[in-house]
């Protein structure tokens, strides 16, 4: 150490940074593709409230659809219908979806051909065109089940189509409970539901909620499916039951962009600045519920 | 470290003859040699009879004989990968969680056959507690830690005197008794580990199993363990994996050697080379095999 220094060193090397041009770089395009993304939705925000200003009032949520009287058309039956649907679908697809997570993660066996055809499918649903459930909605719970064009029928469809998210997300926020929690609770005597119940769904509850805001928000925004299920596009009335018939917001925003007055397309983007804001209000339940749980391990 | 006497004095009161000296190879402090008597008078608590563990077609521990004597503390020591928490897992049936587990031979507790038809592993886990290598609190309040184990045993009451209990026999109380309403992880690794260790004799199990408790902690909080398990040998039984041999010299009253075979096709099974009381099997280790590990030539 001390000794004569290495003979291919300089004797007192200099600490001056080296050139790196990839660092800068990767910095550079990801905050570009971070400007990119806030900039569309900034665009996005700015041109529907700017185009729906002079419908953004009282009106909007007092009044129900109508179709000759631009001026006091509302959405109220629409935005009702809307609350309906996603708070009904929620009360389907998260337990559902969450007790098939729990199986699947904690008593089923991977090893076993069928456990692993039943995720692969799981996998696949996820990507099925929502279209494709509005059929099956039609088909098997409006006309099989002879549940008709109701509210029911349109919230267990839009949890048949995302209830894959809801399994996918519910698992990986499971599996991420470390092993020696679940090892500490059984080696206290206590049950396999016991140590669920207690240690695994209350830690999984932060990324289940996730996996929940996700899914919710596909539900509230689709058309497709309910477009078949029949949400008719102009109900003067509130649904009272969940066998009502009804209609939600894409839905009425739909028909009034296709109306030929342009009174109707401010209020088609009312209603956008409308859907938007239930979906916040609603992520930050979820997002609230993500905090209160959230736990350092 | 201080506490020679007091651990000697732990043990049951069975006459105490003092400390040998500093014979053996590794360890200056068998404090226990005398403590032991003759094993047969000791009561048995488990009864190991040519136990082999698969894990699937794979035979991870081979042909094991052993006999764990009631309040006593067991050491299981050898280099890594012989066998030790996979036969300690057995104690509790904690190899049932791991798929492809299969156990051949037989475990009795207190003469009752541990993998019987009847037997049921939750109430084999609340007779025979265990403690990990990393301390695993539960992220929630020290109490909240304490009872969860009366708590899913359905325990309601009494629940604060049992989490006192428990940490005082834990040598934690005096820590903790001002913030138990504060998570269990803002506590330093040791207290934690002593948490698990109150989170363990809460549920008042027979057995203990401890496998490395002290690996992850430094050696401070390792003196702390230590002197608690020689409190504990009042109640409890206890069996320790531990690949540190000063430890179980010091702590432990019997030490079974552990090391891996290779068999002729190239695959190590795990074996018991030698079991014996601590003080002789460190002083006058009757395998050539226990006299290399213990002189430190090997492993
Ligand atoms: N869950 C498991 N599945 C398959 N093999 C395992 C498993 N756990 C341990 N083993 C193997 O069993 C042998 C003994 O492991 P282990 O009991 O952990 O040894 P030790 O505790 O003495 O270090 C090792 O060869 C290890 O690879
Ligand atoms: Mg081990």
């Amino acid at each position: 150490m001390t000794t004569a220094p290495a003979r291919h060193r300089t004797e007192n090397p200099s600490l001056a940074g080296r050139f790196r041009p990839l660092e800068p770089l990767f910095k550079g395009m990801l905050l570009a593709s971070l400007a990119l993304a806030v900039l569309f939705l900034v665009v996005l925000l700015s041109y529907v409230v700017t185009e729906g200003w002079d419908r953004l009032d009282p009106r909007l949520w007092e009044n129900f659809p109508s179709k000759l009287y631009p001026e006091r058309a509302g959405a109220q039956s629409a935005i009702v219908g809307t609350i309906y649907v996603i708070a009904l679908t929620g009360a389907f697809c998260v337990p559902i979806g969450v007790m098939t997570a729990i199986y699947l993660e904690e008593y089923a066996d991977g090893s076993r051909w069928w456990n692993r055809m039943i995720e692969l499918n799981i996998q696949n649903l996820a990507g099925v065109p929502s279209i494709v459930y509005g059929i099956l909605g039609l088909g098997v719970i409006a006309r099989g089940l002879d549940l008709g064009r109701t509210l029911l029928t349109a919230s267990l469809t839009l949890s048949l189509l995302v209830l894959p998210v809801v399994i996918i997300a519910a698992r990986e926020a499971i599996r991420a409970v470390p092993g020696s929690i679940r090892q500490a609770s059984l080696a206290l005597g206590a049950t396999p539901w016991q140590t669920i119940a207690r240690q695994v769904l209350p830690a999984a509850v932060p990324g289940i909620a996730t996996g929940v805001i996700l899914a919710l928000s596909r539900a509230i925004g689709e058309a497709a499916p309910l477009l078949l299920l029949g949400a008719v596009t102009h109900i003067t009335f509130n649904p009272s039951g969940i066998t009502d018939s009804y209609t939600v917001l894409p839905i009425q925003i739909f028909n009034w962009t296709k109306q030929p007055e342009a009174e109707f397309h401010t209020l088609a983007s009312a209603a956008i600045v409308i859907l938007l804001f239930i979906l916040l209000a609603m992520n930050s339940v979820a997002i609230w519920v993500r905090n209160r749980y959230q736990k350092r391990w | 470290m201080t506490t020679t006497s007091s651990r000697l004095s732990t043990s049951q009161g069975v006459p105490v003859t003092g400390r040998p000296g500093g014979a053996g190879p590794v360890q200056p402090t068998v404090v226990n040699d005398a403590v032991e008597g003759p094993f047969d008078l000791v009561d048995t608590v488990f009864e190991v009879a040519d136990v082999s563990v698969f894990y699937g077609d794979y035979e991870a521990v081979r042909n094991v004989d052993m006999k764990i004597g009631k309040r006593r503390i067991t050491a299981m020591i050898g280099p890594s990968g012989c066998g030790k928490s996979t036969l300690l897992r057995c104690f509790n049936r904690m190899n049932d969680l791991i798929p492809g587990t299969r156990l051949g031979g037989k475990i009795t507790f207190h003469g009752e056959d541990l993998y019987g038809d009847h037997v049921d592993p939750i109430e084999v886990r609340r007779r025979i507690g265990m403690v990990f290598q990393k301390p695993n609190p539960f992220p929630k309040s020290i109490y909240d830690n304490i009872a969860y184990g009366p708590r899913v045993n359905g325990v309601k009451r009494g629940l604060d005197d049992l989490v006192e209990e428990a940490l005082v026999g834990a040598a934690l109380w005096d820590e903790v008794k001002d913030k138990l309403k504060q998570n269990a992880l803002a506590l330093s690794g040791g207290q934690q580990q002593r948490l698990c260790i109150a989170r363990t004799i809460a549920v008042k199990p027979e057995v203990i199993l401890m496998d490395e408790p002290c690996s992850a902690l430094d050696p401070i909080a390792t003196a702390k363990i230590e002197d608690l398990m020689q409190n504990l040998t009042r109640d409890y039984t206890i069996v320790i994996v531990t690949h540190n041999m000063q430890q179980a010299a010091r702590v432990s009253h019997r030490t079974a050697f552990f090391t891996a075979d290779v068999d002729r096709e190239g695959v190590r099974h795990g074996r018991l080379v030698e079991y014996d009381e601590t003080s002789k099997l460190f002083t006058t280790p009757s395998d050539e095999r226990t006299e290399a590990y213990i002189t430190g030539r090997f492993g």
